[in-house]
């Protein structure tokens, strides 16, 4: 009789081996999905003797072939590609304006310097010193073009890091509810892989936010945390993260956890949220103070200069630009009302013709200015050795992004090599557990046979 | 290493997506002929032509301007070469009046002939360009050059009224030139003139008188002194067109280093370019047979 039962455990364990496959090459192409095998492992003779063989096979336990070390490892490959991927748009764009010879500051500068020096040709005439009006009006148009451009960027950074706010949000309870489940699931016991696979995907999708710390726990769950210790789930509950607006501009971004509230430090966030943080207080920022005090300085040192000198009719020189910081439609503008005629280039009341004063405006192209991201430099170099900075930090980010794109498709290979599903391998499976199937059949018609002989002896 | 099904799909996809990308790059390198597309692909290069730009711009200013005082030089040259022809004539007279065979009436006529003379030097004097500007003033353009006061006494009623500033033009990175000359002997000369003639046209006059023949004489010198200092106004102006030239000639030159050590830094090779096309092409094409290959081997094929 145990011939018939053993025969009978192969087949069941053949049957479940064979559900096990179809599963696999069912999902060959899901994404994230974790391929399973059996564990099958021989039974104890259940009657005393020494020629008992065994009482067959059991299917111990389904496997996931899964090694969490790997899935560690693409997360933090995601941390680092979603922080390098999210500046790098804002970088390219903010190149290709500034970058751009035509367009740029340093093209409107060139232009004014050459209008003030082409007036000195002729200092008393019109049609020159109107050149030198257009020219700065058409200066100015380009800071506040620029200055346009980076305040929109700002703009588009906190509205950005509002969006990945929520999404972190969203993905953490969406994370905690799976953790419950998972745990329901193991308790009740139902196979719960494709609910590990769902929260793993969650996971990975917010470790591209922000990076995060995560730790097993022995129902099947796991906790996360921020890189600061802060925590975002505990098993099945969730954090709630907020972003509020400062005066300055800046955004101060907090998590509430049950009773308690931790406040984030952003350039420590890591992920999308952190390279967002590092674009707008190491990129944007800088680069919006130097371009507001190049055009500050250049107002200062124009007026000032101006206001030393004489227009043709023996006036005192009146300013010709007006800088305001806050200004909502644009930072440099011409003083309203200025006319050519009330620039003051002579040096003296009584000689219209005197050019003294127009080759001291003429020397501010090489007077040095301070900013911010580059200390004192000469006017002229200003805008070159921003576009440079710009350019270098854009570099850096470029190639950094290129190693984390490098490191996270190597980590998804190798997540995969573990994990993922190899259809040719399946196949092999596939043979092999209907062979084992089939030879269970067959031992079950050997063992039929041989009672068929037995009871034919006795009839 | 064990190898997932989908990892080829993968790999594919990732090399399809590099190769576009670098394919998109060079093309659009080609399109504008930009080595550079944006200042991160080489930083440093950036600045460097960023900065020859700057000096072009300036460079190209200094030549215009010195095209600009070239014309406002000879311009000039110009009228300095009329007066002088003036002050030549006016002395043809003086020289003839001193000559003692002349009859009271002759002086008479050489002193009416004077006078359309220094009307002429006035007014060349006081010539304006197209804004009304005096040419020869100095600073004080708006002011005349000479100003006549017909209450004097004759031999002051000319004063020179602009002065003796130069106006200065920038032609060179900390290089100036004087545009203008003044005209500042004119006043002294036509009160000169003025005298002699109201001298030369009293009708019972007589060239003989050492009175008169000292008259005539210090106009003689004031003339030559007037004609000595205008010709060295029109020599200077020659000299300035040669350092003109010269540094237009230096400019030009730093211009053409300039655009040809742009061109090195920012000009597209097309040459290197069209064989990274090929090569890139090239790799995309064997990526994609090699992937039509593999993904047709599946052992459920052959079960």
């Amino acid at each position: 009789m145990s011939i018939i039962y053993n025969a009978l455990s192969g087949a069941l364990a053949a049957q479940a081996a064979l559900a096990t496959t179809s599963q696999n090459v069912a999902n060959v192409m899901t994404p994230g999905y974790t391929r399973q095998g059996v564990l099958l492992s021989a039974v104890q003779p259940m009657h005393a003797g020494k020629l008992s063989s065994g009482s067959g096979v059991s299917v111990d336990a389904l496997i996931r072939f899964s090694d969490e070390y790997k899935s560690m490892q693409m997360w933090r490959a995601a941390t680092e590609l979603g922080a390098r991927n999210a500046a790098q748009p804002y970088l390219t764009q903010l190149e290709q304006v500034m970058g751009d010879d035509g367009s740029g500051i340093n093209s409107g500068l060139d232009a004014f310097f050459s209008a003030l020096n082409a007036a000195s040709v002729d200092p008393t005439s019109s049609p020159l010193r109107q050149q030198v009006i257009t020219a700065a009006e058409a200066l100015a148009q380009r800071f506040n073009s620029l200055n346009q451009v980076m305040s929109n960027q700002r703009a588009a950074v906190a509205q950005q890091r509002l969006a990945t706010v929520d999404q972190v949000n969203s993905v953490s309870a969406e994370i905690a509810k799976l953790n419950q489940q998972i745990a329901n699931s193991r308790g009740a016991g139902i196979n719960p892989s494709a609910l590990i696979d769902a929260r793993d995907r969650k996971i990975d999708e917010l470790s591209g936010l922000v990076d995060v710390q995560v730790v097993s726990q022995a129902d099947g769950t796991r906790s996360i945390s921020l890189r600061g210790g802060q925590p975002l789930v505990l098993g099945a509950r969730a954090a709630k993260m907020t972003a509020v607006y400062n005066p300055d501009g800046s955004q101060t971004l907090t998590v509430d956890f049950a009773s308690e509230s931790f406040t984030l430090i952003g350039n420590r966030l890591g992920g999308q949220l952190g390279g967002l943080d590092w674009y707008e207080s190491d990129v944007l920022v800088p680069m919006l103070d130097s371009v507001s005090g190049m055009a500050e300085q250049l107002a200062t040192n124009v007026n000032n200069q101006l206001a030393a000198g004489f227009a043709p009719d023996g006036t005192p020189g009146l300013p010709l630009f007006d800088f305001d910081s806050t200004g909502v439609t644009g930072i440099l503008k011409l003083r309203p009302g200025v006319v050519s005629s009330e620039l003051a280039f002579s040096s003296n009341a009584a000689t219209p013709g005197n050019s003294d004063n127009l080759m001291q405006l003429i020397a501010l192209r090489t007077q040095p200015v301070t900013l911010p991201a580059l200390g004192a430099v000469s006017l002229a170099d200003a805008a070159t050795q921003l576009v440079g900075t710009l350019g270098t930090q854009s570099q850096q980010n470029q190639s950094s992004l290129d190693t984390a794109e490098t490191v996270r498709n190597q980590a998804e290979e190798s997540w995969k090599a573990t994990s993922g599903v190899n259809t040719d391998e399946e196949a092999v499976n596939l043979m092999q557990y209907q062979q084992l199937y089939q030879a269970n059949l067959k031992v079950v018609a050997v063992a039929n046979a041989l009672f068929d002989s037995t009871l034919a002896m006795i009839g | 290493m064990r190898v997932s099904s989908t990892q080829y799909h993968a790999t594919m996809n990732t090399a399809l997506q590099n190769a576009n990308a670098r394919l998109e790059t060079i093309l659009q390198k080609l399109a504008s002929g930009r080595k550079y597309l944006l200042p991160s692909e080489n930083p440093i290069a950036s600045i460097r032509m960023s900065r020859l730009s700057r000096e072009e711009a300036t460079l190209d200013q200094y030549r215009e301007n010195i095209s600009v005082l070239s014309d406002r030089l000879t311009r000039n040259e110009r009228y300095l070469d009329g007066m002088s022809a003036d002050m030549l004539g006016a002395r043809d007279l003086m020289v003839w009046a001193a000559d003692g065979s002349s009859t009271s009436a002759d002086v008479n006529a050489m002193a009416s002939s004077l006078q359309p003379l220094m009307d002429s030097l006035f007014y060349s004097a006081n010539i304006q360009d197209a804004e009304g500007r005096y040419e020869f003033s100095g600073s004080a353009t708006a002011t005349r050059t000479v100003t006549f006061d017909a209450a004097a006494p004759i031999g002051s009623r000319y004063t020179y009224t602009g002065n003796t500033d130069k106006q200065l033009v920038v032609v060179g990175n900390g290089v100036t030139q004087p545009a203008n000359v003044t005209l500042d002997e004119m006043a002294a000369l036509l009160n000169q003139l003025d005298s002699v003639r109201d001298v030369l046209t009293v009708p019972t006059v007589n060239v003989n008188d050492a009175a008169v023949r000292a008259v005539v004489k210090a106009t003689i010198e004031g003339i030559d002194v007037a004609l000595e200092s205008v010709s060295s106004k029109i020599a200077t102006l020659g000299g300035a067109q040669n350092i003109l030239t010269t540094l237009e000639n230096n400019h030009a030159n730093v211009s053409l280093s300039n655009k040809q050590a742009a061109l090195i830094l920012g000009q597209l090779d097309y040459a290197e370019a069209a064989v990274k096309v090929n090569g890139y092409t090239t790799a995309v094409q064997a990526t994609q047979k090699a992937y039509g290959a593999v993904s047709k081997l599946s052992l459920f094929d052959v079960l």
